[in-house]
């Protein structure tokens, strides 16, 4: 009555389904999912929402919420508008969140994987570089970048980016260094498969899933670490960021609080969605973490 | 005749059930097994047969909700064991009950020392002063036959051997005169020898103090070995129970038959005369050490040699064994001849071209000849590849046309005897065995002249072993292929190889064609290798059965 064991279990349902009703067992986040879903949305129709630039002037400078339908969540000081200067700005954050989260997890990757691949004097070298950089603190180290390249939108992404790479660097390199031991590192080595397919392609899509999840907590310390700056008046001022919103409306906070309030909720809220994206991510992708 | 006291141990149709989403709604179904004083009943099942779940169930350590016990009773010296509070069954374990673990590394705790961790017991179940506790522990050490007592009582168990660390596991669980012993799996992590030293102080022990044993086990030899009664699961229905010899020499359920059938016979095959064939691989002198790698202060710690001296041929078509218990470098021996592992002197000589002096270029382009079988197939395929692309992948690093590979892949899978349709699912949606099955595939791929397979069948159930194994040896003789086969299983190497290599801390104590190796074994080493094997005097009867 052995089975042969050569009759095989019936398909699982495709791995996105799966993946799926993981994630969605997580209350917290789908609502996570959903706030990101509105900031994408908004990023998505600011142009829409307020063609023109969000910068001109919109009305009479400091009027409330509420009063006035040309500018629903009123205007500031200047007279620009609050709500295109949100849906604008979400743009701005997306933008600095995603393409710094990329330079920081390319630059992580490429130094973890071979400090972890290969170990020895490689991983010495590489890991001491990466303390360097730990031993300084972020905020400061991306000052001292803004400072010497600029406050370009694009320079400020890339400071981002920089001072952002040595965690997820250590994370994978300690992926690797549990992963590279593994007999399927040894079977390929084995059909003759290069060190970098090895690195890439064998061993890479196996550490993914901790990294992902990083990923989502580099997005929204980058979203933060842009709007400090902004509100230290180090933010590129052609473009409405939620951080020069607040930083404007520091100065007449006492009279007129929702011109900083209100950006402030947005970047809470979004900061909000990655964190509990990233929660989601880490139950769907590490199953056995959690029942 | 007089009122015979109740027996140690009665199960009646006891039942377990399983959460939901489980393979079946429960793990033991109705199950009913007296365990009489002085006497060892074996429980015997392949993975997944609800074996250890019982042990958990009778010492009330489920892991409840979830698994728990639904009907039946379990009957301890009479007394009904459900519905016991947990204070009461605390004060049973250990004194009236108690268990040997498999792994006595993890069910020792490595922060306390040996003598501590016996103490304990003894502190807590009883009122002795604590000299005369330590008196008892170092007798109990002694009774264990642990050489020098009184320093293995300091001692803390990382400090001592798997076989002693099982010694002082079996002395905690004696230590208390308990009536009922459950042993789960307790020398499925020992080497051979090693195994046949517990099972007869398990045995010995057991006869001084009369009480009952329930031995866990899915190794017949074992069962062979030390049980008086058995009792054979299969997927937690009791499918057969009886006497030792009844089961094993005259099984009556399919089940029982065809897992008996799957134990291998330790008849090696008739000796082949002297093959002629070319050598297709040749070491010579081969050697490596691993240096340790002392910290800042600590200084150089001494190296240790895993492999000495080691020349070996084999020859086309050939199958040659290497067996040995852990430590032998048996391991490290696969791992040089496929150059996973750099070797710090010698050669190997794959056709005549040296392996090991290769530059990574050439290398790459010899490996293709030289494939390897892992021992663990669940880590030996990337859990993020499709099957179809585990097995092309070696041809298509090597110059093949994708798509051809591809389909080529399609037809190995069907070689090893699966389904095409495998062909698009991910490792984890596969049995062990079949896991197993793909790795080969993937072997096979290369159209490799050799082939090292280290310990590919020692993760698997004994009836899917026999299947992969039979595989192997046809596609062996199909494909003429020559076979490196790396195993601490002198059962599975009698069925497989022409000749073998006995090993012992990485020498070579003995050679030769596999039957006049068992035959007339002439190093103590392989002698004492070969009277160990577990059930050694019981040949499994030959079933004409239809064994798959």
């Amino acid at each position: 009555m052995t089975l042969a064991d050569t009759e095989i279990a019936p398909p699982e349902p495709p791995r996105y389904v799966m993946f799926w009703r993981r994630y969605k067992r997580n209350r917290a986040a789908v609502l996570g999912l959903f706030l990101f879903a509105l900031v994408v949305l908004m990023a998505l129709t600011a142009g829409i929402v307020d063609p023109g630039d969000p910068l001109r002037r919109a009305g009479e400078p400091l009027t409330p919420p509420f009063m006035n339908w040309e500018t629903p969540l009123g205007t500031d000081q200047l007279g620009r508008d609050v709500l295109s200067g949100v849906f604008y700005g979400a743009r701005i954050s997306l933008l600095i969140g995603v393409a710094a989260t990329l330079v920081a997890i390319v630059i992580g990757v490429v130094i973890g994987a071979l400090a972890g691949y290969f170990g020895g004097w490689v991983d010495d070298v590489l890991m001491r570089i990466t303390e360097a950089f730990q031993t300084i603190p972020n905020f400061v180290l991306l000052l001292t970048l803004v400072a010497i390249m600029g406050s370009k939108i694009e320079w400020i992404t890339i400071a981002i980016g920089i001072v952002s790479w040595t965690a997820p660097a250590r994370m994978v390199r300690a992926e690797f260094m549990s992963l590279r031991h593994r007999e399927f590192v040894d079977a390929a080595r084995n059909l003759g498969v290069s060190n970098t397919s090895i690195i890439f392609r064998e061993i890479l899509p196996n550490a993914l899933p901790p990294l992902v999840v990083y990923a989502s907590v580099i997005m929204a310390l980058s979203i933060l670490m842009e709007s400090a700056l902004a509100f230290l008046a180090l933010g590129d001022p052609n473009y409405a960021s939620w951080g020069n919103m607040i930083g404007q409306g520091r100065a007449v906070l006492r009279t007129a609080p929702y011109c900083a309030v209100i950006p402030g909720i947005a970047i809470i809220l979004t900061v909000l969605s990655f964190s509990l994206l990233g929660e989601g991510l880490n139950d769907a992708l590490n199953p056995r973490q959690k029942k | 005749m007089t009122k015979t006291p109740p027996p140690v141990l009665d199960l009646c149709k006891l039942e377990i059930s399983l959460p939901k989403g489980a393979d079946r709604p429960f793990a033991l179904e109705g199950l009913d097994l007296t365990i009489n004083a002085g006497e060892i009943v074996c429980l015997v099942g392949e993975s997944g047969s609800g074996k250890s779940l019982c042990a958990g169930a009778i010492m009330g350590l489920l892991p409840e909700p979830h698994v728990r016990v639904t009907g039946g009773a379990i009957r301890f010296m009479g007394e009904e064991l459900r519905g016991k509070s947990d204070a009461e069954m605390r004060k049973l374990r250990g004194a009236d009950i108690s268990m040997i673990f498999q792994e006595p590394m993890t069910a020792l705790n490595p922060q306390k020392t040996v003598g501590w961790q016996i103490d304990e017991v003894l502190r807590l179940h009883t009122k002795m002063t604590k000299s005369e506790r330590k008196a008892r522990a170092l007798e109990m050490l002694e009774r264990v036959h642990i050489p020098d007592p009184a320093s293995a009582y300091n001692a803390y168990p990382h400090q001592i051997s798997g076989g002693q660390r099982q010694r002082v596991m079996i002395a905690m669980s004696l230590v208390l005169s308990p009536k009922l012993i459950i042993a789960d799996e307790p020398t499925t992590a020992l080497d051979v020898t090693t195994q046949l030293q517990i099972l007869k102080l398990i045995r010995e022990l057991q006869e001084e103090e009369g009480a009952g044993v329930l031995f866990i086990t899915h190794d017949f030899g074992v069962v062979a070995e030390i049980a008086d009664k058995v009792a054979v699961l299969c997927r937690g229905e009791l499918v057969e129970s009886g006497t030792t010899d009844a089961v094993l020499n005259h099984p009556q359920h399919p089940y029982t038959r065809a897992l008996i059938g799957a134990v291998p016979a330790l008849t090696p095959p008739p000796v082949k005369a002297a093959s002629d064939a070319p050598v297709v691989l040749k070491g010579t002198g081969l050697k490596k050490t691993f240096a340790a790698r002392g910290g800042l202060l600590s200084g150089k710690r001494k190296a240790v040699t895993a492999v000495k001296d080691l020349t070996f041929e084999l020859r086309q078509g050939e199958t040659l064994g290497v067996v040995g218990e852990s430590g032998s470098g048996k391991t490290t021996v696969s791992r040089i001849v496929t150059r996973l592992l750099e070797c710090d002197q010698g050669s190997v000589e794959l056709d005549g071209t040296d392996l090991l002096a290769a530059t990574p270029k050439e290398l790459r382009a010899l490996r293709q000849h030289i494939q390897m079988v892992f021992q663990d197939p669940m880590a030996s395929l990337n859990p993020r590849k499709r099957v179809v692309d585990l097995i092309a992948q070696g041809p298509i690093v090597h110059g093949a046309d994708p798509k051809k590979a591809r389909e080529d892949a399609k037809k190995l899978l069907e070689l090893v005897e699966l389904s095409p349709a495998a062909a698009n699912r991910f490792p984890h949606e596969f049995s062990g065995g079949q896991r197993q099955r793909i790795g080969i595939a993937r072997a096979l791929a290369m159209e490799p002249k050799v082939i090292v397979a280290d310990e590919p069948v020692s993760a698997l159930d004994v009836s899917v072993q026999a299947q992969v194994l039979k595989l192997l040896a046809d596609l062996r003789d199909r494909l003429n292929l020559s076979l490196l086969f790396v195993t601490h299983d002198l059962r599975v190497a009698a069925q497989l190889c022409d000749r073998i290599i006995v090993m012992q801390k990485g020498e070579i104590v003995e050679h030769g064609p596999t039957a006049e190796v068992f035959a007339n074994p002439k190093h103590p080493y392989t002698q004492n290798l070969l009277s160990s094997i577990p059930g050694r005097d019981w040949t499994p009867p030959s079933l004409h059965a239809d064994v798959a």
